[in-house]
């Protein structure tokens, strides 16, 4: 009877992970299509997360908008947000080098995030859900909320991937993460790429923030909290490789709700580096990233 | 008032030996830190425990947080030993925010959330406030003096020579016979050392200190000091520390007086006008602002590199 | 009215740069004209200039008579000047049917029609067109190069030492389809180390030393004279 116990917290434990890691999956692609493309880590995904979840709050809460057009306000927001920060901030950095561009996402971020603080203050805020009861089978509880989350993550991931593998601007995405320099000579134009991605990849942080935010509540600090746990996934599949976002960000998730066992949940963020050190000593493309070098 | 110029110059003072020691890390050793933060940490708390719970003399708190440091700083640069300059980033950052978790968690230890209060200071029972106010200055001075002599006769001795040329070119030092991983730790370590030995002072100084203080905030002032004076170039560290501080400073007195504006509106206006001016000062002149400064080789030879 | 004109180009990798030190070099339409000579001599660095990776400090660079210099890149290709580099030709991680649609990428309307015609050309690619540009083998992956540069129908053909580092048998196969894609009309500037199978390809020929053109003429004429023979085609 107690091992039927520890079993079903066990397996537990591994669902809650697969759905965080499933949501935790979008803003890492985000963060990862970005490096991909344009080769720096922008930091900046932190407040843009942020700026996706108060998006959406104010077009929940405010506007009265049922979730899914708000996860749409959510995106929309963060991503013109992002397509706008990089072109007036971060742009003129990327001829001065990575190290330049990644220092100016890290006080971008900072400068957004207190945006954000000003304008809506340190109070958590909560999102306006109906009241619905967990379902429970075999043992294990899982929230409505949680599996329509589950489900948008799902949707927009598959979103993604057919973007990349199907249509004429993913490809050309592709082929400037691979080589950037022949991309240019057969004609694809780097500047609309580079405005693609920052919308793009923005816009799936904000809409991550949001889903981070939705089961829980948000402040401005959401992104802040969440960007080792959006970089560990990352790292962990391989910085630059949208599939291994996916999948590092499934590690991440299940080993973050797994380190409950034996760590207080507020070392969250420890397990992240803990990933993201152990991928870089031991193997550090990633599970599948390309070169790390 | 005079208290508060002479606390603004220990805070100064604090923010120059940062920027010393951020200078031998990456001005000369060219490695990235973006967890400057974690290490000024490491010795605040080290000191105030020492002191504190043990009982130990200031003196040997204060040696304690910066050795501490030393080699804490150490083990993070043999771990990111052969990391590319972004995932050295990622990594030093991740690594302030683990301490701050666990500085946060570990209630046992350092009292979580609620921080240290009560740390000792030197002959702080005998001196009335301002008396001790300008002792600290005078101690701090001290400190940045001894500091900038050290660290100026490191970068002009044989091992800042090859510093700079394992900066410049890693492979071509190796190739040449240099042991550039163990150059590169005992700079990492010597600018971690001089961290933590600012972080220490700061706890006995203030009396206080709570991980909410070890923001990467903190990290940012840093490297816009050293920006701003000119990476590379240890006056300008001194310089640009003072720079920032004065700069920060003074938003604490425009601020308020902007009408209408709450408590925590303030405070995330002045944090945006630092993060700001950290923006700008990137953007027109990374090379810094004393008249003479030239590019410095590391943030050149970044340029080099985005543009191939 | 002239199809490729170089006329008195000075260009380096930086402005102060001299590798070209002022060059002349002329191609006719449909012809197929090889550059030789010894490393550094600035053999890439002029395919380079023309493909608009290089901007010459002095000297003119026309295409029927429109002046390239100045001129980016992908409206060079877009006129009809395509250009294989030498090295990273290819989209490694993609698959060769995605790095030819990229190919073509300044002419979309004609892409689809145009992969077939290219695919039914190179049947070794239309054997693998779903594999990664990476898994091909460095024969394989030149002729993806090339096949990539003939999806836009190009004029004027730039192939940067394109039997570099293949064995003797896929070097043989490479000179093949590039006497093959002469004969569709195309004019190609063959750059090569190889020196003896490229007089053997080309009609005219330059010998590029230091910058500037030393000898040329006729491709077999210069492939018998001794000096040539003794310099480049070892006796």
């Amino acid at each position: 009877m107690r091992e039927q116990r520890v079993l079903t917290q066990f397996l537990q434990l591994l669902l809650n992970g697969a759905m965080a890691g499933t949501i935790l999956a979008v803003p890492a692609i985000g963060l990862t299509v970005i490096f991909a493309v344009l080769r720096f880590p922008n930091f900046a995904v932190a407040s843009h997360a942020t700026i996706g979840a108060f998006a959406g709050y104010v077009a929940n809460v405010s506007l009265g908008l049922p979730v899914l057009p708000a996860i749409v306000v959510a995106f929309l927001v963060a991503g013109l947000v992002g397509l706008a920060s990089d072109e007036l901030i971060l742009k003129p950095f990327r001829a001065a080098g990575f190290i330049t561009t990644a220092i100016g996402s890290i006080a971008l971020t900072i400068a957004l995030e207190n945006v954000v603080r000003f304008m809506f203050g340190n109070e958590l805020r909560g999102y306006d859900l109906p009241l619905m009861r967990d379902w429970r089978f075999a043992g294990l509880r899982v929230g409505p909320q949680q599996v329509e989350n589950l489900a948008i993550a799902l949707a927009v991931t598959a979103a993604i991937f057919a973007f990349l593998a199907f249509t004429r601007a993913g490809k050309a995405m592709r082929a400037v993460a691979d080589n950037p320099t022949l991309a240019g000579i057969k004609g694809v134009n780097g500047e609309t790429i580079a405005r693609t991605v920052s919308f793009v990849g923005m816009g799936l942080a904000g809409l991550g923030g949001m889903l981070l935010g939705l089961d829980t509540s948000i402040d401005p600090l959401t992104g802040f909290r969440a960007i080792l746990s959006i970089f560990a996934a990352a790292v962990v599949g391989g910085l630059g490789s949208v599939p291994g976002a996916v999948v590092g960000a499934l590690v991440v998730g299940i080993g973050e709700e797994l380190s409950l066992l034996i760590l207080s949940p507020n070392y969250r963020s420890a397990v992240g580096f803990l990933a993201i050190l152990l991928v870089l000593t031991v193997r550090p493309r990633g599970i599948l990233g390309q070169r790390a070098y | 008032m005079e208290n508060y110029l002479i606390a603004m110059a220990v805070s100064a003072g604090l923010y120059a030996l940062m920027a010393l020691g951020l200078n031998v890390i990456w001005g000369m050793a060219g490695q990235v830190n973006l967890g400057l933060v974690g290490f000024f940490a490491v010795g605040a708390y080290v000191s105030a425990l020492l002191t504190l719970k043990l009982g130990a003399p200031i003196a040997a708190g204060v040696l304690a947080g910066a050795l501490i440091a030393a080699a804490v700083g150490a083990v993070v640069s043999l771990v990111t030993a052969r990391l590319r300059g972004d995932y050295l980033a990622i990594v030093t950052l991740g690594f302030a925010e683990t301490i701050r978790v666990v500085a946060s968690n570990e209630i046992w230890l350092t009292n979580g959330t609620d921080g240290i209060s009560g740390i000792p200071g030197p002959w702080r029972a005998a001196l009335t406030p301002g008396e001790f106010n300008l002792f600290y200055l005078c101690l701090v001075a001290a400190l940045v003096i001894v500091a900038f002599a050290l660290i100026d006769r490191l970068a002009h001795s044989p091992f800042g020579r090859v510093l700079r040329a394992i900066r410049d070119d890693e492979q071509a030092a190796a190739v040449a016979g240099k042991h550039t991983l163990a150059f590169k730790v005992k700079a990492f370590a010597f600018g971690s050392a001089v961290l933590g030995l600012a972080g220490a002072l700061y706890g006995h100084y203030t009396s206080y200190i709570a991980p909410d203080l070890f923001l990467p905030l903190l990290t940012l002032y840093i490297k816009l000091a050293l920006l701003a004076g000119g990476v590379g170039n240890n006056r300008g560290a001194v310089l640009g520390a003072v720079v920032v501080v004065t700069f920060l400073e003074s938003t604490r007195f425009v601020v308020p007086l902007i009408p209408g504006l709450t408590h925590v509106q303030g405070a995330a206006l002045r944090e945006f006008l630092i993060s700001a001016a950290l923006i700008v000062v990137l953007r027109l002149r990374p090379q810094g602002l004393l008249p003479e400064a030239r590019m410095h080789p590391v943030l050149a030879k970044e340029q080099m590199a985005a543009q191939t | 009215m002239g199809f490729l004109n170089v006329a008195g180009v000075v260009a380096g990798y930086t402005a102060a740069d001299e590798i070209l030190k002022g060059l002349d070099f002329t191609v006719a339409a449909g012809e197929i004209v090889c550059v030789i000579g010894p490393n550094g001599a600035g053999k890439s660095t002029l395919l380079k200039a023309i493909a608009g990776l290089l901007t010459p400090s002095r000297g003119a660079i026309t295409f029927k008579d429109r002046s390239l210099v100045g001129v980016l890149p992908r409206d060079i290709t877009r006129l009809g000047v395509a250009y294989v580099p030498q090295e990273h030709n290819v989209f490694p991680s993609m698959s060769v049917s995605e790095n030819l649609e990229i190919g073509g990428y300044v002419a979309p309307a004609r892409t689809a029609e145009r992969m077939g015609q290219v695919l039914a050309r190179f049947p070794v690619l239309a054997n693998k067109r779903r594999h990664a540009a990476r898994t091909l083998s460095g024969g394989e992956r030149q002729i993806l190069a090339m096949a990539m540069a003939l999806m836009v129908e190009p004029e004027l053909l730039l192939l940067d030492e394109p039997s570099a580092g293949l064995a003797p048998a896929a070097a043989e196969r490479l000179f093949e389809e590039v006497r093959a894609v002469n004969r569709d009309k195309v004019a190609i500037v063959l750059v090569e180390q190889n020196a003896s199978e490229a007089l053997a390809v080309a009609q005219r020929a330059y010998i590029l030393v230091d910058g500037r053109t030393s000898r040329t003429g006729q491709a077999r004429a210069l492939a018998a004279d001794p000096d040539i023979r003794r310099i480049f085609l070892g006796g």
